[in-house]
């Protein structure tokens, strides 16, 4: 019987200590509450054990990290009236837990407001600003790529925000607004940033129509090149061959005229060489035409044939 | 209880819970009972930390202790609580593409990550890019204990960071020469966002994989490298037909040339050696021209008479012959009438 009872005391002992006694860890922060009312002002966020009245008062945790919130994507107006799909991000903290317990409560609470607060400036920030200031962030020279032309190197608008500062103004002012909840907000950003599924399709048929183009443009450049180089071909060609046919005949004509020349250096010396040439040429003109077809028709009055009647003439 | 960060082990075993409506009433179970609670003692206090780990311990919640690798011990049940970081292997996180099974032939997942990957240029073009973020855990404390979700958390950085930077570059340099400079920046960047969340990360590579136009303008991309590979070929093609034709007309004419060289020679030759032959003719025929003349008459016949088929000799008084006289092989038949009176 007295085993049971100090057995019995033991248990209870242990109950008691058990709401006596809690741990806060290293990610944690903590507010005792006290039928409901928080205790002073102090938050106890010092990792370790610590004391508490037991079962009358209650610990209240609070993650001491940064929190995620993840917006739902919207279809948001640009001032151009460009319709996009805007997905933000942003991580926050609990920096009052005190405030935070009183105006929210807990994490759903908290959820719930940072979706008004972000994606009401998130909406005002894109309304207010041109699709091309959303999605560039600096002033940047493109790279050079030689393989465009003069028109296709595509210039990049220059902008006068800019993707950076839309942000942090979004990020400001939900600071402020924040300001009271005992919520700190470290970032936000644009996770994504996309048409709508129409305007898609547009930019689409715009990408295709300027491929397109410089597709065209390579082609034709191709041909008029190998057109320039077939003529070129063809006028080298014809200045060869003309020329090789004007310095063969110049050769010729030399030779000839220097060959004629010479022949009537010879020939012409005097009337007496005029008429000897004419006596050979005869001659062998002669020897050559006489063959075995000839009838020759021949008079005794002839030289040749001279001393056929008679022994003197 | 269960909305707690870290909270895995039981804390403060409820002994009283356990045992309510429970007599101990034999030394057997007693000798259980002290059996079990020295086992789970000793299950309680041993850890072991693997090689690419670093092992923090908290006693009641807080950060006491790192613990290298190896085998250790912490106080048992639940006083000392230890998690494991892995800080020594390479994590990585795919977007826009996932790796079904790695292996020395990866396989990837079909499925779109359109929503990941597809994203705006600076031209406000769409460009579809995948990539790969390589990183470490370099700091376990606050790895563990600033961020919840780190992973996640990164994962969204991550996806913010590359649109920043494909958002400020054309659709070109996204496509080609601007590969190396986008990953770098996204490096660069990713690494300081990652510092100022307090996340413990270190970026060690940020590699771009498939960077494609959206996959309906993908034809019309490839057809401008057709075309680019059509135009050289058309120039290749007739600078090839100008490389044949030329230089076999310039073989050509120089042969022409050489031809009429050797015809102007030839002539020139020929006309000289005529000339000489016809001079020392001349003089010779100078010393004696009647002699010679009619010498060379009477030889000329005598060479050129014998080849005659007929010869037929007339004599001058002979008169009316003319009409008569038969051609082609028969036998002349005597001499025709004279004319008219005569000898």
């Amino acid at each position: 019987m007295r085993n049971i009872l100090i057995f019995l005391l033991l248990f209870a002992l242990m109950i008691v200590l058990n709401s006596a006694v809690y741990t806060v860890n290293e990610a944690e922060q903590v507010i005792l509450t006290q039928f409901g009312r928080p205790i002073g002002d102090r938050v106890i966020d010092e990792p370790g054990l610590h004391y508490k009245l037991p079962f009358v008062q209650k610990v209240n945790r609070f993650d001491q990290r940064y929190l995620e919130w993840d917006g739902e994507a919207n279809q948001l107006p640009t001032r151009d009236k460009r319709f996009i799909w805007v997905d933000t991000y942003a991580r926050w903290r609990i920096s009052d837990p005190l405030l935070y317990f009183q105006r929210l409560r807990d994490e759903n609470g908290a959820q719930r407001r940072l979706d008004d607060i972000l994606d009401g400036e998130t909406r005002n920030s894109i309304a207010n600003h041109d699709l091309v200031e959303v999605v560039r962030a600096s002033n940047r020279e493109p790279a050079e790529d030689a393989t465009l032309s003069e028109e296709e190197r595509q210039i990049l608008e220059p902008i006068e925000y800019g993707r950076e500062r839309i942000r942090q103004e979004i990020l400001q002012n939900a600071q402020q607004r924040t300001g009271d909840l005992g919520i700190e907000i470290l970032d936000v950003r644009l996770k994504r940033v996309n048409y709508i599924e129409d305007v898609r399709k547009n930019v689409y048929d715009r990408m295709i129509s300027e491929r397109n183009r410089i597709a065209t443009r390579f082609r034709s450049e191709g041909e008029g090149e190998a057109s320039r180089i077939r003529g070129e071909m063809e006028r080298d060609l014809k200045q060869i061959e003309s020329e090789a046919y004007k310095d063969a005949e110049e050769i010729r004509g030399d030779a000839d005229a220097e060959a004629t020349g010479v022949y009537a250096e010879a020939y012409n010396q005097s009337g007496a060489s005029r008429d000897f040439y004419d006596f050979l040429k005869s001659m062998e003109t002669l020897t050559a035409t006489v063959d075995g077809e000839t009838t020759l028709l021949l008079s005794t009055d002839g030289e040749f044939y001279r001393y056929l009647e008679n022994s003197s003439p | 209880m269960s909305n707690r960060p870290f909270e895995t082990v039981v804390h403060f075993p409820d002994l009283g819970k356990r045992f309510s409506g429970f007599r101990p009433n034999g030394s057997l179970l007693r000798f259980l009972l002290l059996g079990f609670l020295a086992l789970l003692f000793v299950l309680t206090a041993v850890y072991q930390v693997e090689p690419e780990e670093k092992g923090v311990v908290m006693r009641f919640g807080e950060f006491v202790r790192t613990a290298e690798p190896g085998l250790h011990f912490k106080l048992p049940l639940g006083i000392e609580q230890v998690l494991k970081v892995p800080v020594e292997r390479q994590l990585k996180q795919e977007f826009g593409f996932r790796t079904e099974r790695p292996g020395v032939r990866t396989v990837y997942s079909n499925e779109p990550h359109d929503d990941v990957s597809l994203m705006l240029t600076g031209d406000l073009n769409i460009a579809d890019v995948e990539w790969v973020v390589q990183y470490r855990i370099v700091d376990p404390e606050k790895y563990l204990f600033r961020v919840r979700n780190v992973e996640d958390t990164f994962r969204d950085m991550s996806e913010a960071i590359m649109r920043e930077v494909v958002g400020d570059r054309t659709i070109n340099e996204v496509l080609t020469v601007g590969r190396q400079e986008i990953a770098s920046l996204v490096e660069v960047r990713l690494q300081d966002l990652a510092d100022q969340y307090e996340t413990g990360l270190k970026v060690e590579q940020v590699v771009l994989q498939n960077v494609n136009p959206p996959e309906a303008v993908k034809a019309s991309f490839n057809e401008v490298n057709q075309a680019e590979q059509e135009r050289e070929q058309k120039i290749n093609a007739a600078q090839a037909a100008y490389n044949q034709v030329i230089p076999r007309a310039r073989g050509e004419a120089e042969q022409a040339v050489s031809q009429a060289e050797g015809y102007a020679l030839d002539r020139v030759n020929r006309a000289r050696g005529d000339a000489a032959r016809f001079r020392a003719l001349y003089q010779a025929y100078s010393r004696a021209p009647e002699v010679t003349r009619k010498r060379m008459y009477l030889e000329t016949l005598s060479e050129a008479l014998p080849r005659a088929e007929r010869k037929i000799v007339v004599d001058d008084s002979v008169e009316g012959l003319l009409p008569l006289l038969p051609m082609g092989g028969a036998a002349v038949s005597g001499t025709a009438a004279p004319r008219g009176g005569g000898g």
